[in-house]
């Protein structure tokens, strides 16, 4: 069958165990006489299809949930992965500072060029905030990585954060291909793909074609 | 989980007015909340007996899952065909599918030995 999409994006959770990484993921809220079967298994990953600049992107999600010491977060689970959502907890210093430990795991363990986002969630309990934003933003400049604080409960900029990562990877992947396509760099002339183009089996940059 | 397949013959399906050659003739949605979880004439129709379990299961209940038999399904070849859906963690060689948006289901599930999906109708919505 032919391929309804244009790209598809692998992309992971990844943050210290309560941060709220599931709850970025799954938002069911159960009532006190039933119980949702979904919610007793747990959701493993989410397909999303999202519009780019007319561009059909489907994003794969995955939740780290449960495996959240570093160590055993290895090659294995970031593989094919070209976005990951880096999460801390506003109301938790140690989720925080451990985003350092996670940037470096990502960086022993990961494709070099996966995109990264600094995710700041639950902001909707500022009584109990121990993390300031502007920290957050420190963060993110030290190490050149997008950040947004977010509320998974009050879906405050948990699509925005998909949707920025997601045009992240997009851009990032149009300028490798720009890069392929003329070597010789700098020209400002329009890539126009042609059939060998969509036959490269390089990385995953290929997956997404007729760009 | 008891499987198996009935025979409809094809102007039995040809009948069902969301079904047009074999496939889904109109968009498949979230009962409860609309996320669109199929665009039209992306999956095929498939007439076969598997048990599903219910969507809300009584707390009272402690370990038995409450299940009921579905009858018609929309067969997924390859999981990218979906527009939005979730995937929960597998039990005996299957994943259960959930709406993306408000986390409803089993809407469905997935076979993990062959890697395709089955959407149950009765627990999904069309429109066009």
């Amino acid at each position: 069958m032919a391929k309804t999409y244009d790209c598809l994006f692998k992309l992971l959770l990844i943050g210290d165990s309560g941060v709220g990484k599931t709850s970025i993921l799954f938002r069911f809220s159960e009532d006190a006489f039933n119980i949702s079967f979904i919610s007793t298994i747990g959701i493993d990953f989410k397909i999303r299809t999202i519009d780019l600049d007319g561009k059909k992107v489907k994003l794969q999600i995955w939740d780290t949930a449960g495996q959240e010491r570093f160590r055993t977060i290895t090659t294995a689970y970031y593989r094919g992965s070209m976005g990951i959502m880096l999460v801390y907890d506003v109301t938790n210093e140690k989720s925080f500072e451990n985003i350092k430990n996670w940037i470096r795991n990502i960086e022993e363990n990961a494709s070099a060029d996966v995109e990264k986002m600094i995710l700041g969630n639950k902001c909707d309990l500022d009584s109990q905030r121990q993390v300031s934003k502007e920290r957050g933003e420190q963060l993110a400049i030290e190490y050149q990585i997008k950040f947004v604080e977010t509320s998974a409960k009050d879906s405050l900029n948990v699509e925005y954060a998909f949707y920025t990562l997601a045009r992240d990877i997009k851009a990032k992947m149009e300028k490798k291909q720009k890069e392929a396509s003329n070597p010789s760099g700098g020209r400002s002339g329009v890539h126009k793909p042609t059939l060998n183009d969509a036959r490269k089996p390089v990385t995953w940059l290929s997956r997404c074609s007729v760009l | 989980m008891a499987e198996m397949e009935n025979d409809v013959s094809p102007i039995e399906t040809e009948q069902r007015e969301y079904v047009e050659d074999g496939k889904n003739k109109l968009v498949v949605q979230c009962k409860f909340c609309g996320s669109k979880i199929l665009d039209k004439k992306s999956s095929n129709y498939i007439a076969q007996e598997k048990d599903l379990p219910l969507m809300q299961q009584a707390s009272n209940n402690d370990r038995e899952v409450q299940n009921e038999t579905i009858k018609e399904f929309y067969h997924v070849e390859n999981m990218y065909t979906f527009e939005n859906i979730g995937f929960t963690h597998t039990v005996d060689n299957h994943k259960y599918l959930s709406c993306a948006d408000c986390d409803a289901g089993p809407v469905g599930y997935h076979d993990t030995n062959t890697r395709h999906s089955y959407v149950a109708i009765s627990r999904i919505v069309h429109s066009k």
